[in-house]
């Protein structure tokens, strides 16, 4: 979708168009899904939360001011604040054991092809769902989404080399966490 | 300097190795289907249940404020009783 046409679609989405809005629901409902499951870590919250993201977003769709950052921007912010209220009605992270979680897809396999976690795998993520927020964020755009460093600077509203330090000890970090934990 | 740049160099592929371990875990999810149609209607039809519940959901907040306004209520009512007793003694002084 052109940023033209998405700046159209998104002022008739704030002057009340449903249908509009819808758009704009269908454009990233997979991006604010796939931030929300791996900050959560399970399906349900997961679809639970991203659907609250657009209920809010549709809420406050009319505040919306375009200050430059990208439409996605904003409903990360949301997702962010949820997230963080989500964390903190819980006094420990939800998790479950993986004999219970629901079956999830991975995009690029086949249906058939269901996640069948290491333990390794297991661990890795739960040391990412402990790294800070804003670097769980960076890695998810970087790995899930395959943004390049100068587009998730864009949507971290930081500069690309701002992105690279933090990529950098994000990945520092996470690697004496594993070493610590051998 | 050979050592130096041994370690740098072993420290690097951690971190490559660090990175594909992330690769193979972090991958795209697709969200069931059933869940995207069922809040594309929603959103779709304006379904104002769900609208008003993300409202409701701020409850924390609107209990912090009904809370904030019964206790500012309750002092003005307190401080009031007090200042007109006063002024009755000074009244009947």
């Amino acid at each position: 979708m052109p940023e033209s046409e998405e700046k159209n679609i998104l002022l008739n989405a704030s002057q009340g168009d449903l249908e509009a809005f819808g758009i704009l629901y269908e454009k990233y409902v997979e991006r604010i899904y796939n931030y929300v499951y791996y900050r959560t870590g399970n399906v349900h919250d997961a679809e639970d939360l991203s659907a609250r993201v657009f209920y809010r977003a549709l809420n406050h769709i009319h505040t919306y001011t375009d200050r430059g950052l990208p439409f996605s921007a904003w409903l990360y912010r949301i997702a962010h604040n949820l997230i963080a209220n989500w964390h903190r009605d819980r006094s420990r992270h939800q998790e479950i054991p993986l004999s219970d979680a629901p079956i999830i897809h991975f995009k690029s396999e086949p249906p058939e092809v269901t996640l069948m976690q290491t333990q390794e795998q297991d661990s890795l993520l739960r040391y990412i769902r402990h790294l800070p927020s804003e670097r769980q964020h960076l890695l998810i755009l970087k790995f899930v989404e395959h943004m390049s460093n100068a587009d998730i600077g864009v949507t971290m509203g930081r500069s690309e080399g701002a992105v690279k330090s933090l990529y950098h000890r994000t990945l520092l970090a996470l690697r004496n966490e594993l070493e610590s934990s051998d | 300097m050979t050592n130096i740049k041994q370690l740098a160099d072993a420290s690097m592929g951690k971190l490559t190795s660090l990175e594909k371990q992330l690769s193979g875990v972090l991958r795209p999810i697709e969200p069931r289907k059933e869940f995207v149609r069922g809040v594309a209607h929603r959103i779709r039809t304006g379904s104002q249940v769900d609208l008003l519940v993300d409202r409701i959901a701020n409850w924390h907040l609107i209990a912090l404020l009904m809370a904030g306004l019964i206790t500012l209520a309750v002092f003005l009512a307190v401080v009031g009783r007090t200042l007109l007793s006063l002024l009755e003694k000074k009244r009947t002084a």
